[in-house]
């Protein structure tokens, strides 16, 4: 379903809404079948900033239309709706698929795979439509991957806005990830209140 | 310091048979496995190797990816060579087993060893490439052993399919007299993307040819010169006992001179063996005496005797002590016994009521043994 934003923006914030860039891991963001390694990273701005490419934008190989984006939360986040802008002459992606929470998705796992939601998308290419989610489905999202697997007809595929609208909540999927492995204990890191106070502890 | 999980594809075909490479194809490429296995592990801890075979009865996996480097080793034994490779299948097995491992986090990487014939024709290749760029799998692929036409060049065009930023690589191995491994540790398939690997490769390459001893002064500085100074002592001592040697060769000539004499010894000895029955005859003699005499003459005339004996033995003992001694201890036994017996035998005839025999016997030649001991010694200090 697409909505389309018939009100100036001068009346109310609209990139207060699109926050949710600031949310997302952009060190682990990647993409397969790009042709420039690491240029998925600069898909994701500011709203006001969503036509402006020239940091250079998400291209897939030559004869092949189909993107896959892996898009990691530092935290769990809300997912109210995703805008997308394409690139012109056909390279604009024509479908999305999102999978949520699904770490390491491949084409052949993309194809066969259920999405949560499936999307038809036009060419937006001023950056106005944007796509609704099912909401109760996007409710605690740690990472979303997005598959498009078709454009309208051109050599590649292009994109160069993604901006994700909704709401971050503070809760931390992560595993335990500030473990300090020892190979061997070093009881200088394990000193006890006894061992540095000294004396008896009395009981009363 | 990246990390990756990597298959390599071991070519097990008939065409490993030859022996162009030292020591034949197969052992070459296990070796390069092995040594392909340490430096994956040596960069980065968690970094997963596996390995699978593309020919024999079909492409099997030996071993999914782990960083078990003793597994790995253990798997390459008993391998059976047999038919032909299976170029495609082979790496799209190692696709499928990349795809499950455990660490998702890892970049993915295919090493091949193309030593047989490539069946395939160039384009169905070069769809392999895009489906590995793809899916951002890596590919690295060594070609060595049969140089069919157009190989090369197919090989070529699989990792310019799948090249993205370099990190694809084909190295061509001619036969030749060095072996594989040594080839492939100065290429990009152990020096990595220009990063990390190239630790490894100046240590075993150091190990291999160029620097003394195998340890380069620019790592291990201390090493090297403990190394070179104990090289040099070594030297010296060696030849300090070349020169010993040659004195020796000189001194041999005395030596061959002793042999003779001991000779002219052991004839010697004979000697006084007939002399030791002339004694036994003397002694005979000298028994009447000591049961004429009383008991301490008897013991100085057996004194006196065993002087003159030792004072015959004094002339052979220069020349061999040991065997003189041993002939002498028995002849001291003998006398002293014999002795024990005449004493007691006196003794009794003195007063038999009192004289308890078999005691008298024992106690009696132990008392004359004692004194030819002591004797003895006296003699040869």
């Amino acid at each position: 379903m697409a909505c389309l934003h018939d009100h100036s923006c001068e009346e109310h914030d609209c990139s207060s809404d699109w926050s949710l860039y600031k949310h997302i891991d952009l060190s682990k963001v990647s993409a397969l079948n790009e042709a420039v390694s690491g240029s998925v990273k600069s898909v994701f701005r500011a709203w006001e900033q969503r036509l402006n490419s020239s940091e250079g934008h998400l291209e897939s190989n030559e004869g092949d239309p189909e993107l896959i984006v892996f898009i990691p939360f530092t935290s769990d986040v809300k997912i109210k709706s995703i805008s997308v802008v394409g690139g012109a002459d056909g390279t604009s992606p024509a479908k999305m698929r999102a999978f949520i929470n699904r770490d390491g998705i491949d084409f052949s796992d993309a194809q066969n795979m259920q999405p949560v939601q499936e999307w038809d998308l036009v060419e937006n290419l001023q950056g106005v439509l944007e796509y609704q989610t099912r909401y109760s489905r996007f409710q605690s999202v740690g990472n979303i991957t997005l598959h498009f697997p078709e454009n309208f007809g051109g050599e590649t595929c292009q994109i160069h806005y993604i901006g994700l609208k909704g709401e971050a909540t503070q809760l931390k999927r992560d595993v335990v990830a500030t473990i300090v492995y020892e190979v061997m204990p070093n009881p200088s890191d394990h000193k006890t209140r006894a061992e540095t106070g000294g004396g008896l502890s009395q009981v009363e | 310091m990246v990390l990756e999980a990597t298959i390599i594809c071991i070519d097990n075909s008939e065409w490993m048979r030859n022996g162009d490479y030292s020591p034949n194809r197969f052992q070459a490429q296990t070796d390069t496995v092995n040594l392909i296995c340490g430096a994956k592990t040596q960069l980065n801890p968690e970094n997963t190797v596996g390995v699978l075979t593309m020919a024999g009865k079909g492409v099997r996996v030996l071993v999914t990816p782990t960083s078990d480097l003793g597994k790995i080793l253990a798997c390459m034994h008993g391998l059976e060579i047999g038919s032909e490779m299976n170029l495609a299948a082979g790496i799209q097995v190692a696709q499928l087993a990349l795809k499950h491992r455990q660490n998702k986090k890892q970049q993915q990487r295919i090493i091949v060893f193309a030593g047989g014939p490539v069946k395939y024709d160039k384009k169905m290749l070069e769809m392999i490439g895009r489906k590995l760029k793809k899916n951002s799998i890596a590919l690295d692929v060594v070609n060595f052993g049969e140089e069919d036409e157009g190989k090369a060049e197919k090989l070529e065009a699989l990792v310019a399919a799948v090249n993205n930023n370099d990190s694809s690589h084909v190295v061509h191995v001619p036969p030749g007299p060095s072996a594989l491994s040594d080839v492939l540790i100065s290429s990009p398939i152990f020096t990595g993307d220009g990063e990390g690997g190239s630790s490894f490769a100046a240590a075993a390459a150091g190990g291999v040819s160029g620097f003394e001893f195998g340890v380069d002064p620019n790592l291990d500085p201390e090493l090297a010169l403990a190394l070179r100074v104990s090289m040099e002592e070594e030297r010296a001592r060696q030849e300090a006992a070349a020169e010993e040697a040659a004195k020796q060769e000189s001194g041999e000539h005395s030596a061959s001179q002793d042999a003779t004499i001991s000779e002219n010894v052991n004839t010697g000895t004979t000697e006084p063996e007939n002399k030791s029955k002339d004694q036994m005859d003397d002694e005979n003699a000298f028994l009447q005496q000591a049961l004429a005499m009383s008991m301490g003459d008897s013991s100085s005339a057996v004194a006196t005797r065993d002087t003159e004996m030792s004072e015959a033995t004094t002339d052979d003992h220069d020349l061999q002590l040991g065997e003189n001694l041993c002939w002498l201890a028995k002849f001291h036994f003998l006398t002293c016994v014999l002795f024990s017996f005449v004493f007691s035998l006196s003794l009794l005839t003195i007063r038999s009521d009192v004289v308890h025999y078999p005691l008298c016997l024992y106690l009696c030649s132990i008392l004359l043994m004692l004194l030819v001991i002591f004797l003895q010694y006296c003699c040869f200090p």
